[in-house]
């Protein structure tokens, strides 16, 4: 119902209000439309989360932690076009930014999370392609750890627990917001500008990229070509196979491309098939390739891809057609698409930088509770 | 009393369970010092049909007990027949570490062959990342037990592969995973459709394959073998004597009987707690885990400092601590010993059921009140210990080795041109 009704969002009409705004001088800034909704995090917590993200022992054989691929100097995505995932295997998608994370209500390129990031960040500790942790076990070696023993107690957890782990991660990801975006700051240059008005008109990015996060958070089929890669590589297409069976979907050992949202809507008809949600526009400069399989390089081939139409697919949405943008227009529109993006967030303030992820025996362990 | 009734429940249940044995739980008997030194061997009157040996039972004290006997031919499932394609299917899989979370550990890897199929330190070797809480224990002659793990948690040899494979702190896999991975080796595709007609591999006949496997890791040609089947210069006069002692004043046989040279029931004879539990962080983790993982009450689970052992399964006070007898065979090459390889050698097995269940550090079990009557001071001398010990080399034959096979590699399922030639 939903995705009907973006559908059926007449592209017409914001090109029309685009043309108002512009009339009436309004600047990007003043829309407050379009501004993220100022976060309150607990400092405890969010350290704790902080250090638990950057912390390899949170996945079965040690090998990965969180920032593993969602990497803070790229935008806290991975910088390949799909993540490595977990040794033995590999992933058959993207990694999206986690910055501005927080505001989504749906997670995932295909959407399957609609809870919350403590039910996101449980999926991704123990999915076997990912980090394929048991988190009992998880539990049992936060415990061995006094720092973390510490900085539970001090975040007002008591002691660790893998319910808390998953309550500290998010916190932490509350600090990952955008800041200092030129949009934000109505600091837009004149390219910029001129992006804006194709962006909200002749472009009509703006179907789809709405609101503060620039999307809809709907799932949309743009066409997108298929990554190959994910079926050519075998330890790639063994998750991307076991996920399929794991979701339900049908004839799961002869699907040749990857279904999208059709995991969560199950149409008996198809259609949904090849629909991926609509992501966010924020901190793109840093979260290149792009696209659920990162099949695109660059802003300047994303826009080129919209400009051209988008790609071939029997379900493709009918918003996505040929633009006619000239050379200088889509040069425009990602001047305003760079400009979405703010400061980097790999200082201190975000990253853990102490290698001090260590055990230690308990010396009174006849004597000590567990 | 609800409890007693319960655990005698709970008892009958494993003598019910225990094939070729007499349903005695020696565990709830009252044995009389007078019956160590006391001992008859009696020739049952009847011959068992279809048999050509008689069938032999011990008597010890006012209890009779399986002899030991030649170990017979190898019992097959109805369910999983066996084949030479369907064994040799097992074998390439038992090397293959792609069955388990990241490629890296297959049954092999704790049950390594040069070392007795078992691993050859106290506690087994682990996923990556972590280490087990207990010891491995020899795969030769797994075959023939009705309960696998030391706490005889599975109950076959296919369960027994699928509970390893997926253990957090053993294989760490995944059915849908493991299930993919074999998809996409060709080489599994086909053989797995030759032994059992799938098209596409199924996880759970993988540990039919490799259980079937396991079936084929069978000794049954050691000096003992060879003296009950008629070989009387098998075994020497040294490992006589010690055979006498075995079922006689040391009083093994009580629990260590029949084919098998184990009783597969269960109990606690007073290992004690193994230190590494106190100075390695990473055996603090798994100990918590475990305990964590298989169940336990929150003051269990804060105070339990050593291995409750059977315990997980029926919850039951009495069965703290106890673990399922093990078989002695092929034990000449499986050291150390213990459900946690706490007692090193075999001169320190005989040493400590000469105390009475005390190790060498004068230590014992954790919990002592379900310490098992049987377990009691021998008195042997050192004479005596050296026969005992060369008849448990008796239970070895020679060492058992296997060539590691090729493991066949993954292939994509598509080609280029079937993917670019795909609808969308």
């Amino acid at each position: 119902m939903r995705i009907r009704q973006s559908k059926q969002r007449p592209w017409l009409v914001a090109g029309v209000m685009a043309a108002a705004f512009t009339a009436a001088g309004l600047q990007a800034a003043e829309d407050n439309s379009r501004q993220l909704p100022p976060l309150k995090t607990d400092p405890a917590k969010a350290e704790l989360g902080k250090r638990l993200f950057f912390d390899k022992r949170l996945s079965g054989d040690t090998a990965l932690s969180c920032a593993s691929c969602h990497q803070p100097e790229s935008g806290y995505s991975y910088p390949e076009a799909l993540s490595p995932g977990y040794p033995g295997s590999g992933h058959f998608r993207n990694s999206p930014t986690l910055i501005n994370t927080v505001y989504k209500d749906q997670w995932f390129h295909d959407g399957r999370l609609g809870t919350n990031l403590n039910d996101v960040t449980r999926e991704m500790i123990t999915e076997d392609y990912l980090m394929n942790m048991d988190m009992r076990l998880m539990q049992e070696r936060i415990k061995q750890d006094p720092v973390y023993v510490q900085m539970f107690k001090d975040a007002g957890y008591g002691e660790p627990s893998n319910g808390s782990v998953r309550k500290a991660i998010p916190e932490y990801l509350k600090t990952l917001t955008s800041r200092n975006v030129p949009f934000d700051n109505g600091t837009l240059s004149a390219a910029a500008k001129r992006g804006q008005t194709l962006f909200e008109g002749k472009a009509g990015c703006n179907q789809c990229h709405t609101g503060p996060l620039f999307s809809d958070s709907e799932a949309h089929n743009t066409g997108v070509a298929e990554n190959f890669d994910i079926f050519l590589d075998p330890q790639r297409h063994q998750s991307f196979i076991a996920f399929n069976m794991f979701m339900g979907n049908e004839n799961y050992m002869n699907l040749k491309r990857d279904v999208g949202a059709h995991v969560q809507s199950h149409k008996a008809d198809g259609s949904d098939i090849g629909k991926f949600m609509t992501p966010t526009l924020r901190e793109l400069k840093y979260s290149a390739p792009y696209m659920h399989n990162g099949t695109l390089q660059t802003l300047q081939e994303v826009v080129s891809f919209y400009n051209g139409g988008g790609g071939e697919d029997s379900n493709k949405s009918p918003l996505i057609r040929p633009l006619g943008l000239s050379v200088k227009e889509q040069r425009d529109l990602v001047s305003f698409l760079e400009a979405l993006s703010g400061d980097p967030l790999n200082t201190p303030d975000y990253v853990w930088q102490a290698d001090d992820y260590s055990y230690q025996v308990i010396e009174n362990w006849q004597s000590a509770r567990n | 009393m609800k409890l007693n009734r319960k655990a005698r429940l709970f008892a009958m249940t494993v003598a019910a369970s225990t094939a070729a044995c007499s349903s005695i739980n020696a565990d709830s008997k009252d044995v009389s010092g007078n019956a160590m030194s006391e001992v008859s061997v009696a020739i049952a009157d009847a011959m068992r049909a279809g048999q050509n040996q008689p069938a032999r039972t011990i008597q010890f004290g006012d209890q009779t007990y399986p002899a030991l006997a030649a170990l017979g031919p190898v019992p097959v499932p109805p369910d999983n027949p066996m084949s030479d394609e369907k064994v040799e299917l097992g074998k390439i899989l038992f090397f293959d570490g792609r069955l388990g979370g990241d490629g890296s550990t297959s049954c092999a890897s704790c049950h390594v062959p040069s070392m007795g199929w078992d691993w050859p330190d106290d506690v087994s070797l682990g996923y990556p990342g972590t280490i087990h809480w207990r010891n491995s224990q020899t795969i030769i002659n797994s075959a023939y037990y009705d309960k696998l793990f030391w706490a005889g948690s599975s109950k076959s040899l296919e369960a027994q592969a699928r509970s390893a494979a997926k253990g957090g702190v053993a294989g760490n896999g995944e059915n849908d995973i493991m299930e993919a991975r074999l998809a996409l080796i060709p080489e599994y595709r086909q053989r797995f459709k030759d032994v059992f007609g799938d098209n596409w591999p199924k996880i759970s006949n993988a540990w039919m394959a490799i259980a079937a496997y396991e079936r084929t890791l069978v000794q049954r040609d050691t000096p003992l073998d060879n003296y009950l089947n008629g070989d009387e210069n098998a075994l020497t006069g040294e490992q006589l004597e010690g055979k006498e002692l075995f079922e006689g004043k040391a009083g093994c046989v009580q629990c260590h009987n029949g084919a098998l040279a184990s009783d597969q029931k269960y109990y606690n004879i007073g290992v004690a707690p193994l230190e590494r539990w106190e100075e390695d962080a990473l055996a603090q983790i798994t100990f918590r885990y475990e305990l964590y993982a298989k169940g336990s009450t929150e003051e269990m689970y804060r105070k339990t400092k050593a291995d409750p052992g059977v315990y997980f399964r029926g919850k039951l006070p009495a069965m703290k601590g106890k673990f399922r007898t093990p078989s002695l065979r092929y034990i000449k090459y499986t050291a150390p010993y213990m459900h946690n390889g706490s007692v090193e050698t075999l001169e320190d097995v005989i040493d400590f059921y000469n105390k009475g269940g005390i190790t060498r550090a004068g230590t014992t079990t954790a919990f002592p009140q379900t310490k098992s009557e049987l377990i009691r001071p021998l008195g042997l001398t050192r004479e005596e210990k050296q026969q005992l010990l060369a008849f448990l080399d008796a239970f070895s034959g020679e060492k058992m080795k296997t060539k590691r096979p090729t493991l066949p590699p993954y292939e994509p399922l598509f080609s280029e041109q079937e993917l670019q030639e795909a609808r969308k």
